[in-house]
């Protein structure tokens, strides 16, 4: 096949992808649940806080004692790193998962449209979507932060929404291998199953402050103290999506129906 | 002499336990109408999968229109129709977003694909529901979906497994005409099927398989089919006992 049917081909792959991904109801739940439970998580920590809440200071830990955008963000950028991993290792081991489920990866065979491609055009739209919710979080949390005052008490800290659309992009990037494993099991709850234990591996490495230099860990490392991380650290996250996007386009590429 | 639309030679691919395909010879002619008999496990849909590249033969080669499977390319591939297994629907979308994606897979431009659909869906009687969600379509509503899925494209090569299952009267005569123009404009069709008198309608060639091997060939316009279908097979079994 020539690059250039190659090229094409994963041209439609996205476009067929992303009309399915748009008309499904899993992209409004889990969009919503993600967009509308973060936003919904830090207004009602933010305001347990100002009331003096004991409990949820201590939960905070650090975080008790910072102000403004620093405290918004970072309230947010904790949730989002946890609950923000799930919802995209959930979507896109749904993404890929779903063929087996429906029963329609047979249709998927014999096609001019390579089955490495499909598995491209499937991993654009999840970013594409990721790179979405990153910007209508960064608006809300940004109209959140404005609605509280805060352009007035901490102008100098706004420079802090950045960390969210920043944060969400890494947690995407390293829920791609959810997709691989809902793919090589061809289950949609393998690649849940593996984002769970994605997820407490994660946090139990960020908690216990080891592993800025490792992929699965810095993003989460990142959202409790940013000065925990390197930049050259963060950029490393960039493996994960290249090395389990290619492959689960290999795995793709070299499916058979054979079980 | 036309080159067949598809060749499969010695082609084996075995399962744990001994069930598979076993070693298979067999070619479908362009304008032909070859259907593949048999009993549930004969093999069937593991000979169309080797067919299609969803499975790969330990032994043997695949030939689609003289090149091998493995080198098939794009332009290759937008000639092939199939529907093996479950209709490429998706519960989502409606009859006609499922078809004009569709088309877009098999190598149509956006604006054909929109062309194909809405003659697809005129083709299989599907108007009624070309706005209805394939969630929400009956079982045989489902298949004529998959169907029109399959053959929109004028595939020059269409491989269909069962394809008459949950699919009511009216269904299978607009099945059947459709087979049968596509032959016409010089398609090559490999179908399955157990209805040995709807095959009969429409075969030009009827082959037998059991045990994973094409045991022979029924005549199409034998009088009685099932008899001649029956004594193959048992005498297949017999000679295997006997082995």
């Amino acid at each position: 096949m020539t690059d250039d049917a190659i090229r094409a081909g994963i041209s439609v792959a996205i476009a067929v992808e992303a009309r399915k991904v748009v008309s499904s109801r899993v992209f409004g739940w889990t969009t919503g649940i993600l967009v509308v439970g973060l936003t919904a998580l830090v207004l009602g920590l933010l305001a347990a806080a100002d009331a003096g809440d004991a409990r949820v200071l201590a939960r905070l830990g650090p975080l008790a004692d910072a102000h403004g955008w620093d405290l918004l963000i970072g309230v947010a950028a904790q949730i989002l790193a946890a609950g923000g991993f799930g919802a995209c290792g959930i979507f896109v081991a749904w993404i890929y998962g779903r063929e087996f489920s429906d029963g329609t990866v047979a249709g998927l065979f014999a096609l001019p449209v390579r089955r490495s491609s499909i598995a491209i055009g499937k991993l654009v739209v999840y970013l594409v979507w990721a790179a979405a919710v990153a910007l209508v979080l960064t608006v809300l949390l940004g109209l959140l932060g404005l609605c509280a005052g805060l352009s007035e008490t901490d102008p100098d800290g706004l420079g802090e929404l950045l960390r969210i659309p920043l944060l969400t992009m890494l947690t995407a990037l390293v829920a791609v291998p959810a997709g691989w494993i809902a793919s090589l099991a061809r289950s949609v709850l393998a690649g849940i199953a593996a984002t769970i234990v994605l997820i407490i591996v994660a946090q139990v490495c960020a908690i216990l402050g080891v592993g800025p230099w490792i992929p699965l860990v810095a993003p989460a490392l990142w959202a409790i103290d940013p000065t925990a991380v390197p930049w050259p650290a963060l950029t490393v996250v960039l493996v994960v999506p290249v090395v389990f996007g290619a492959a689960t386009a290999f795995t793709w590429a070299r499916m058979q129906l054979d079980r | 002499m036309p080159e067949p639309r598809i060749v499969l030679q010695g082609v084996r691919r075995e399962f744990r336990g001994g069930a598979g395909v076993h070693g298979v010879d067999l070619a479908v002619d362009p304008g032909e109408i070859h259907a593949l008999v048999g009993l549930n496990g004969a093999g069937k849909t593991t000979l169309m999968r080797l067919m299609l590249g969803m499975l790969r033969p330990d032994l043997g080669e695949v030939r689609i229109d003289g090149v091998r499977i493995e080198d098939v390319g794009s332009t290759g591939w937008a000639g092939v129709g199939h529907l093996v297994e479950q209709a490429l629907a998706y519960g989502e979308l409606d009859v006609r977003d499922n078809l004009r994606l569709a088309a877009r897979l098999h190598g149509a431009s956006r604006r054909d694909a929109m062309a194909m659909a809405d003659s697809a869906i005129e083709e299989l009687d599907l108007s009624r529901y070309a706005d209805v969600r394939a969630r929400r379509l009956s079982l045989g509503n489902r298949q004529r979906l998959g169907l029109a899925a399959a053959l929109q494209h004028d595939p020059t090569l269409i491989v269909l497994d069962e394809p008459t299952n949950a699919l009511d009267p009216a269904g299978v005569i607009l099945l059947r005409e459709a087979i049968v123009r596509r032959a016409a404009a010089g398609a090559g069709v490999l179908v399955s099927s157990h209805h040995l008198d709807e095959v009969a309608r429409i075969a030009d060639r009827i082959s037998v398989m059991n045990d994973g091997r094409l045991i022979g060939s029924l005549d199409p316009n034998a009088v009685d089919l099932e008899r001649a279908f029956f004594s193959l097979v048992h005498a297949d079994d017999a000679a295997r006992r006997a082995a």
